[in-house]
């Protein structure tokens, strides 16, 4: 698979669907596997496992790459990892069923775990009691 | 019902160009259809806060050029990135002419199930309704009194006189489902009371094997 390139804003995945709280990518980036599993695991445990969790990306995009001090050629490299392609502005991360303050201390842990900077979005019409 | 008052100015140049320099100068642009002509307008940023980014279901009274428009929200565009308000579509209301409004649910009363240990989810926020103007209003009240442990509320159970709801009649607005900690209670309870029907079956099948041997 090509690399590709990443331009530009996100194209879908931009708006709040399912929760009340979310986690916006400000950059552009691959996002691996493992280090959505960190995040989400830091998400949840910090939650207290109360409430419910989106993950709104996926990583079907394998990268794969060559050993060290390996010459060219002699056909592709290995798959190492997968990643998915988040541009600016898409969500990663929603929850609910947890208060505002729950909300922002797990999403901090959780973007604590990506290589991205990201932001905390509340979903406009939410009630607070 | 609840109404916000927008001040706004008629459009005069239209294009990429003349609305990014609108956004520039903290303005949103907008358009207010339904009526006898469509109408592009813009308005502060600021106007719309108490419109936009609230629960509740308001008429937008829209002044331009000395004329006043009854409208309502219909849709919203903002910034991927950074969430600002880029644009605003509002509906003009017509007395005679019904209008399609998504209108906030409010739930009311202490359901049944929740009094057992329940914990009620809301499927819903709102529900899309086909009703004349006169007719609108900031909420729509379901009453959850009757609710049980592992019920539904759904779209078909909530009576509505002059509206008529779009929405999918079987999909449910609210549910009372077992909390984590009931559903271990239940399942510790449950092993409980299998043991002594478990106890009562192990005689009768060592008995059978004695019956077997007597045969012989």
């Amino acid at each position: 698979m090509q690399r590709g390139r990443m331009k530009g804003d996100a194209k879908r995945g931009t708006t709040i669907s399912f929760g009340s709280f979310a986690l916006k990518a400000l950059e552009s980036h691959w996002i691996t596997d493992r280090q959505i599993e960190a995040a989400r695991q830091a998400l949840t445990r910090e939650m207290k496992r109360e409430g419910n969790v989106w993950i709104r990306i996926f990583p079907d995009k394998p990268i794969t790459a060559k050993p060290a001090e390996v010459r060219m050629g002699k056909g592709k490299g290995n798959l190492e990892f997968w990643a998915a392609v988040v541009r600016p502005g898409r969500i990663m991360f929603e929850i609910d069923g947890v208060d505002e303050k729950v909300a922002r201390a797990s999403l901090a842990l959780a973007a604590g775990k990506l290589p991205i900077k990201t932001k905390f979005i509340v979903r406009r019409d939410l009630v607070t009691a | 019902m609840k109404s916000i008052t927008i001040e706004g100015q008629l459009r005069t140049g239209f294009g990429k160009g003349a609305t990014r320099q609108l956004r520039s100068q903290e303005l949103v642009p907008g358009v207010i259809y339904g009526g006898s002509a469509e109408i592009s307008f813009h308005a502060p940023a600021k106007a719309f806060k108490n419109l936009v980014y609230t629960p509740s279901f308001q008429i937008a009274e829209v002044k331009l050029d000395g004329k006043t428009y009854r409208t309502i929200l219909k849709d919203l565009q903002f910034d991927k990135v950074d969430d600002k308000l880029i644009h605003v579509d509002l509906l003009e209301l017509v007395e005679d002419k019904k209008v399609i409004a998504d209108i906030p649910l409010k739930f009311v009363g202490t359901s049944k199930g929740v009094k057992d240990g329940g914990k009620l989810i809301t499927k819903m926020k709102s529900l899309k309704v086909k009703t004349l103007p006169k007719y609108l209003k900031e909420q729509i009240e379901v009453s959850i009194d009757n609710l049980e442990l592992n019920g539904n509320i759904r779209v078909e159970d909530v009576k509505l006189d002059n509206y008529e709801i779009l929405n999918s009649p079987r999909i449910p607005i609210a549910s009372v489902v077992l909390t984590r900690q009931l559903k271990q209670e239940e399942a510790a309870a449950t092993p409980a009371a299998a043991k002594p029907a478990a106890g009562a079956a192990a005689p009768a099948a060592a008995a059978a094997p004695a019956k077997a041997a007597a045969k012989k």
